[in-house]
């Protein structure tokens, strides 16, 4: 609504411009005509003291200029949408055009220039504006016809209106001086149009952003709904699991147990009634014990790494590594200095599990794309070192699969560290136990 | 979304290409037109003479370097319009100028020249006679060509020229016992020449044969080594010793009239002996036909003017200007036109054969066959003046100051010097006053 104010005002302006130069172009042009009609123009030269060039040509030309003037405003406003080249380019053809109207009125009316102020002020919105705008008025002061005539020899729209008769002099200077206090008048109200529109653009940015916090603010409150949501769901899962394994040994453990404890019973009662008896009662307890020494020992299994199941710990490293890769294109490397050092199980699945929880770590919260792990002997400690190349966090919070590597680790008696200033890096020592270096001698024999 | 952009931004530029395509095809077919079109250079010009005496041969010069010049300049017209007398073309000048239409080349009436130059409108020549290797300003009568200046620079040349001469009654003269002056007679000359003739010849009481009719003030200022205003009239010499000195002498002079009037009557009767006479009268009324017109009953001559004082036997020297228009589109064709009219020595010593006046070049004035020109048409039994003396006149004429209220400012300075001549005024204090009143219009 306010766009459309405007350019009804800007058209308003142009045409007051146009009629203010286009006025005393043709008062010249009709005077000149009449003096020589009248045969005074000798005595006119003799009173003033310049003259127009060629008055005829002054006209064609002002006509002619005006008219790409108003071409160029209608193209700017309706042709030009918003290609910025094309809007400079014709805001600078305007100017051309105001200078050229000027100087071939010889600065009789400089207001045509507010057209153009009118324009920067309207459509250049940066910094260079003020400099525009400085440009603009020191061109404004320089085409002063006062000043400007002192100089230099210019024609004067007054001395063609000298001519007539003192009412007709009121009249002529009367709707000249009119356009020329209404450009001036359009002009100013045209800047506060400008600025009202302007500073509603920045009430819209303002309410924007006040929406924009708020939404940020729900945004937040969400989020820590989610984590509650997430911490609760651990547990929950943490619970389940307990279910799981206390149904577990309930059914393999408690079953056989069971079993064992009545069948030995049973033996107590034949034992020296019926020794054949009892031995053979006492065989499908043995069967029944291994039976369930097999139970739990895959239950246990069900809890441990399936590939540390089927290879070593390094080889382990490689495959979950090469899955992670797979998925995540992250690159991932694993320097593995420990030959074939054997751990035992619950060291493996613990390194294992470290590792495993710092990549995905590392990729969900760290947004790392490079991940350098290091497991290596010094003296009677293994060193794990995972580094990554994330955003990492100045403060560390403890969480759940933090939580869980530290209880992982204090089983073993060994120690983690976590640090998040560069990237993400966990470091863990894990006490060598005495016997396991000669695992692999004994094996040898 | 960004299609429709694309689609709307290809749109706006078509009709822009069209526009361009249009502008530019008519810019080269106009530039095409422009040089297949022959030139006309526009020439101003008035009929009759300058100096407002009888002329019937006003186009004939004209016409001659108009041939020259077309024959010259293939492709080249040049057009003037015929029938404007000089009492018009001030009018018809000023109404070419208002309305942009100049002539590129145009003849400058002195009076009119001045304010031409300030309006702009007259081409400085300076820079085209700086170019033009073959243009020699020294040929030209100095005082000539400062007719045509104006704050330093030139605007105009002279065409032809006129000094202002001192008319002789001769038949009077014999009558009364004295030979015709010689050219350095003085004031003391003429004073007792004019002091014996001036009396009353039939006894009626009243004075009827005088010493000079129309020896003004300037004059006798002019003779007297002394000017009235410097050239651009910004200082006034009016309480100057020499100008005072002037003012007596013609006082003096005037006295011997008793208080009579002296009037053209009297002069045509042949009862005047002196009357300032521009050079352009003398030839006119010195040859076939108009000698038979005017001043036929009695012997005439002319002489240079009486030396006062402090000065020399000078005068007032006038010209006929031609300038270029400072809008024209030929300047360099039309400034050889210009050239051609006012250079070519050939074409001014037709002044001397159709024309009243005399050439502006020292060549020509100064040449013999102008003097026989000169001598063809004169009676042989009468004394010619000779073309040595011309040049002497013409070389160190005096001319008139540029502003534009000269005559306004001469006319009611005349008026009072009439005063203080009619012993109404006192010399010094009137003299004082008229200047103080002349220089505050000026600054006007």
């Amino acid at each position: 609504m306010n766009a459309r104010k405007i350019r009804y005002i800007k058209f308003l302006m142009l045409l007051i411009n146009i009629l203010a130069v286009a006025f005393p172009t043709v008062c010249i042009y009709i005077t000149t005509n009449r003096i020589c009609d009248f045969y005074i123009a000798r005595e006119f030269i003799g009173k003033v003291a310049t003259i127009p060039s060629r008055p005829h040509m002054i006209l064609c030309l002002t006509i002619l200029l005006l008219g790409c003037l108003l071409i160029s405003f209608l193209f700017r406003e309706y042709l030009f949408g918003e290609s910025n080249l094309l809007k400079y380019g014709s805001l600078a053809f305007d100017f051309i055009l105001c200078m050229t109207v000027m100087v071939i009125q010889h600065f009789n009316y400089n207001g045509i220039l507010f057209w153009v102020f009118a324009n920067i002020i309207y459509y250049v919105r940066d910094k260079v504006k003020i400099l525009f705008m400085l440009l603009a008025m020191g061109i404004y002061v320089g085409t002063n016809y006062e000043v400007l005539s002192i100089q230099s020899s210019l024609f004067r729209f007054s001395d063609y209106v000298d001519y007539y008769g003192t009412t007709t002099q009121q009249y002529l200077l009367g709707i000249y001086n009119i356009l020329v206090s209404l450009n001036s008048i359009v002009f100013i109200l045209f800047c506060i149009y400008v600025i009202q529109e302007q500073q509603g653009v920045i009430e819209q940015v303002n309410s924007l952003y006040a929406k924009l916090t708020k939404t940020n603010t729900e945004l937040q409150l969400a989020n820590e709904e989610l984590k509650q949501y997430a911490v609760m769901k651990e547990k929950m899962g943490e619970t389940k699991e307990r279910n799981r394994l206390a149904r577990e040994i309930h059914d393999t453990l408690g079953h056989t147990l069971t079993g064992i404890s009545a069948g030995i019973d049973a033996c107590l009662t034949t034992i020296e009634m019926n020794p054949m008896a009892t031995k053979k009662q006492l065989e499908v307890i043995s069967k029944v014990t291994r039976e369930g020494i097999g139970e739990v020992r895959r239950s246990v299994n069900q809890l441990r790494p399936d590939a540390l199941e089927r290879l070593s710990l390094d080889s382990a490293l490689q495959t979950m590594i090469e899955d992670m890769q797979s998925v995540t294109k992250a690159d991932i490397q694993l320097e593995y200095n420990l030959g074939s050092f054997r751990f035992r199980e619950d060291e493996e699945t613990t390194i294992y599990r470290i590792v495993q929880e710092s990549i995905t770590n590392s990729l969900r919260h760290g947004k790392a794309d490079k991940i350098q792990i290091t497991i290596g002997k010094r003296e009677s400690y293994i060193d794990i070192e995972i580094q990554d190349n994330g955003i990492g966090c100045q403060e560390i919070k403890e969480g759940f699969g933090i939580r869980h590597m530290q209880e992982r680790i204090q089983m073993l008696h060994g120690k983690v560290s976590f640090k998040g200033n560069k990237g993400f890096l966990v470091k863990a020592i894990i006490p060598v136990r005495w016997g396991e270096e000669y695992d692999e001698s004994l094996n040898c024999r | 979304m960004r299609f429709r952009d694309l689609k709307k931004s290809r749109l706006s530029w078509r009709p822009i290409g069209y526009i361009g395509i249009m502008i530019f095809s008519c810019v080269m077919g106009y530039l095409v037109y422009l040089s297949q079109k022959p030139i006309v250079l526009e020439f101003g010009m008035f009929v009759g003479s300058n100096w407002d005496v009888a002329n019937a041969n006003s186009y004939v010069i004209i016409d001659k370097v108009i041939e020259q010049f077309e024959k010259e300049h293939p492709g080249v017209t040049v057009h003037y319009t015929s029938g404007i007398r000089k009492s018009d073309y001030s009018e018809w000048f000023a109404q070419k100028v208002l309305k942009g239409e100049m002539p590129d080349v145009a003849m400058i009436l002195s009076d009119d020249f001045d304010q031409l130059v300030s309006l702009g409108v007259l081409q400085n020549l300076d820079e085209l006679s700086k170019k033009d290797r073959s243009f020699e300003p020294s040929k030209f009568y100095q005082s000539a060509l400062k007719i045509g200046s104006y704050e330093g620079g030139q605007y105009a040349l002279p065409y032809e020229i006129v000094p202002m001469l001192m008319f002789v009654n001769k038949s009077l003269l014999n009558d009364e016992g004295f030979m015709v002056p010689e050219e350095n007679w003085t004031w003391d000359d003429l004073y007792e020449i004019c002091s014996k003739i001036t009396k009353d010849t039939d006894n009626d009481g009243r004075i009827d044969q005088f010493g000079t009719y129309n020896y003004g003030w300037s004059e006798a200022v002019y003779a007297n080594g002394e000017k009235l205003f410097n050239e651009d009239g910004s200082e006034v010499y009016f309480t100057d010793k020499k100008v005072i000195d002037s003012i007596k002498f013609l006082k003096k002079l005037t006295e011997l009239n008793k208080g009579v009037k002296v009037t053209q009557n009297d002069f045509d009767a042949g009862n005047v002996a002196f009357m300032p006479l521009s050079f352009a009268e003398y030839r006119t009324y010195k040859a076939y036909p108009y000698k038979i017109k005017k001043y036929s009953t009695f012997k005439w001559d002319c002489i240079t003017m009486p030396s006062g004082e402090s000065g020399d036997n000078l005068s007032e020297v006038s010209a006929l200007l031609m300038g270029i228009s400072s809008h024209s589109k030929h300047k360099k064709l039309a400034w050889e036109l210009l050239k051609m009219f006012t250079y070519n020595e050939a074409f001014q010593m037709d002044i001397f054969r159709y024309s009243q006046g005399a050439s502006a070049l020292k060549a020509v004035t100064n040449s013999k066959e102008a003097e026989q020109i000169l001598s063809e048409d004169t009676d042989d039994r009468e004394r010619v003046i000779d073309t040595r003396l011309l040049h002497n006149v013409i070389e160190n004429g005096v001319i008139t100051p540029k502003f534009p209220q000269y005559r306004q400012i001469m006319a009611l300075a005349g008026g009072e010097v009439d005063k203080i001549l009619s012993d109404e005024k006192d010399v010094e204090s009137t003299l004082k006053i008229t200047q103080r009143t002349v220089e505050s219009l000026i600054q006007k």
